[in-house]
């Protein structure tokens, strides 16, 4: 555990907390109040971003640190397109997970700031990184209605989405992102070291990831409605296999690779 | 003919499970582990299979024809295959056999500066084969960020970091003091001026150092000089271990492409700018110095697949966008209002729910 002493830390402790109090207001059914905090908490998480951006000098993308940052900012304005678009709710949740993902930044990992190794020195790195990052969160809130469908019983006088049908629209808005990380993962690996492919523990689990989302497509057409609750448990598989992309493999010494740097 | 085509969608399911479970496996093996699994006979097997079984699917599933986004979508994907296929090692044996392609498949150059080679040490059989011209190198050098970094450690394992600018201080307080960097070489020298030895910048070469002087709390001060490739040296022995490190910004060599005696072409390559050429694409990928001076050693790798590969990656990129937003937007445009339940039962069903 490692606590911040910096102003870094600080706004990054203080988004988390007023995270948490939009998401205590929203179960509270303080809706109002909770939409104001988690409105609060969206220009905080950006300050801190921004403030992270201009310190280290360089898109802040570079490792788990200011990825785990940069999830916090991402929240709000995919919950607010979810809704608005897709009418998708679960706005509770999306407070959370703006809590949960700044946690690791603001007491795991190493804020110490890096300069850009050579092959992180392409316009591809934003973009790839950014599209990932959006993917994760839409396939996180697919993960929270897949569950709820397996949990909650169905209320038939909602007027949002169902969860199945949530769960289908989020992951049919992220998967489009997951295949153009993949993509420009892969075409920048061919500018940067030679294979569009290289066989590196990241790249396989994001293939696993993606396989995973293909293969619910899949399932769902063939079996959707018949078996409707597995289709569940093939969303929450993609986000066991993203969290283990994004986490495991940077984290654990079971797969060295071309990734290592995004510790 | 339903029957089949149960047992294509059933294939084409199980065909994507085992991938995702052959990927986790892979993930274990290591980067070059994962590399040979995937290459290897009972593999090249499943990825024939696999792009066989698409083009089943495209024959046998009138919808994959006439939905234009899962047509991109399943052809992207045949393209990515065969072009993977046509563009490994087993691919170059086939076009060398029977179209008498005979290219590289990947492999390595060594050149010193201004030398010129067309020998490839190839990956697969750590051979030399000869490339159909020449490549020339004619300057290799590193760039560095500026500034670099004094790190300072004390022997109870306290750490400080100072740029390393002249003109930067740091205190590290009442027990050592003050830490000053007052002047940064980037080829250190030492000559002799009116009967002294005096440090100066020598233009080309690279020995790079500071000059830094440590003020104690009671006011004595230690001068000396703290290189990035050698020990630090000081007037008086200090308590303190002084490191200077720059850190790498880019790795740039000049090259010339020389066939039949003139250059083809040129390019200043570095990490993510590689030079195409004669279908390879030649990255910089290593170097080193010995006693006959500076190398570079560059990545040769030859483009064979690779349109097909990007043709069907857009292919792919397209369907799926398309499918997934394009085509929802469109509907949800067209109804007036934004994407419900009911524009979902717009969307194409199974075919074992249309039967």
């Amino acid at each position: 555990m490692e606590i911040k002493y910096t102003i870094q830390g600080l706004l990054i402790y203080i988004t988390i907390a007023v995270y948490l109090l939009a998401f205590v207001a929203a179960v509270a059914r303080r809706a109002r109040a909770g939409r104001i905090m988690f409105a609060a908490g969206f220009l905080l998480a950006t300050v801190s971003c921004a403030y992270r951006w201009y310190d280290v000098r360089h898109v802040p993308l570079q490792n788990l640190f200011e990825i785990f940052l940069f999830l916090g900012v991402a929240c709000y304005p995919i919950s607010w397109f979810c809704r608005r678009f897709l009418r998708v709710g679960g706005q509770w949740a999306d407070m959370l997970i703006g809590a949960i993902v700044l946690v690791p930044a603001g007491f795991v990992f190493n804020a110490h700031p890096m300069q850009l190794p050579p092959a992180l020195q392409s316009w591809l790195f934003a973009p790839h990184v950014a599209v990932y990052m959006f993917a994760y969160v839409f396939m996180f809130k697919a993960m929270f209605h897949a569950f709820e469908q397996l949990i909650v019983t169905p209320d038939a006088e909602r007027t949002l989405l169902p969860p199945e049908q949530a769960t289908y629209e989020l992951i049919a808005i992220g998967f489009p992102l997951l295949t153009l990380g993949l993509v420009l993962g892969s075409w920048w690996g061919k500018l940067a070291w030679g294979d569009y492919w290289g066989w590196d523990p990241k790249e396989l689990w994001s293939l696993a990831s993606w396989l995973v989302y293909l293969g619910y497509f899949h399932w769902r057409y063939m079996f959707g409605k018949i078996h409707a609750r597995i289709n569940s448990l093939w969303a929450i598989a993609g986000m066991a296999a993203i969290i283990i992309t994004l986490l495991w493999v940077n984290l654990s010494r079971l797969f060295p690779g071309l990734h290592s740097y995004a510790m | 003919m339903i029957r089949f085509r149960r047992a294509v969608l059933w294939a084409a399911l199980i065909a994507v499970i085992l991938l995702a479970v052959l990927s986790v496996y892979g993930a274990f093996l290591g980067t070059d582990g994962a590399q040979a699994f995937f290459n290897s006979l009972p593999l090249a097997a499943y990825w024939l299979a696999l792009t066989v079984l698409l083009i089943v699917g495209l024959v046998v599933f009138r919808r994959l024809l006439q939905i234009p986004s899962l047509l991109l979508m399943h052809v992207g994907c045949v393209l990515v295959l065969l072009g993977g296929m046509w563009g490994s090692n087993a691919g170059h044996v086939v076009q060398r056999q029977f179209l008498g392609i005979d290219k590289v498949p990947k492999g390595q150059m060594m050149i010193r500066e201004q030398a010129e080679d067309n020998r490839v040490i190839a990956a697969d059989s750590n051979e030399p084969r000869q490339l159909p011209f020449s490549v020339r190198l004619k300057d290799f050098r590193m760039e560095y960020y500026k500034p670099g970094t004094l790190f300072i450690r004390s022997q109870a394992g306290q750490m400080w970091e100072l740029p390393a600018e002249a003109g930067a201080r740091l205190s590290l307080g009442n027990t050592f003091g003050w830490v000053f960097v007052q002047r940064v070489f980037e080829n250190f020298k030492l000559r002799k001026e009116d009967g002294k030895t005096v440090p100066y910048d020598a233009p080309g070469g690279s020995n790079p150092a500071l000059q830094v002087v440590i003020e104690r709390p009671d006011g004595t001060t230690t001068a000396g000089y703290v290189f990035e490739q050698f020990q630090p040296i000081f007037t008086e022995p200090v308590d303190l271990n002084l490191i200077y490190r720059r850190v790498v910004r880019d790795y740039i060599s000049d090259l010339e492409i020389v066939q039949n005696g003139e250059v083809a072409a040129a390019k200043e390559i570095e990490v993510n700018h590689p030079l195409h050429y004669g279908g390879y694409h030649f990255y910089q990928h290593s170097y080193g110095e010995d006693e006959l001076g500076e190398y570079t050693v560059l990545l040769v790798v030859s483009d064979s697949g690779l349109n097909l590969v990007y043709g069907g990656y857009m292919m792919l990129i397209a369907g799926v966008a398309w499918h997934f937003w394009g085509r929802r937007t469109l509907i949800a445009i067209k109804s007036r209002r934004m994407i419900t339940p009911q524009a979902e039962q717009e969307l194409p069903v199974a075919p074992g729910r249309q039967e």
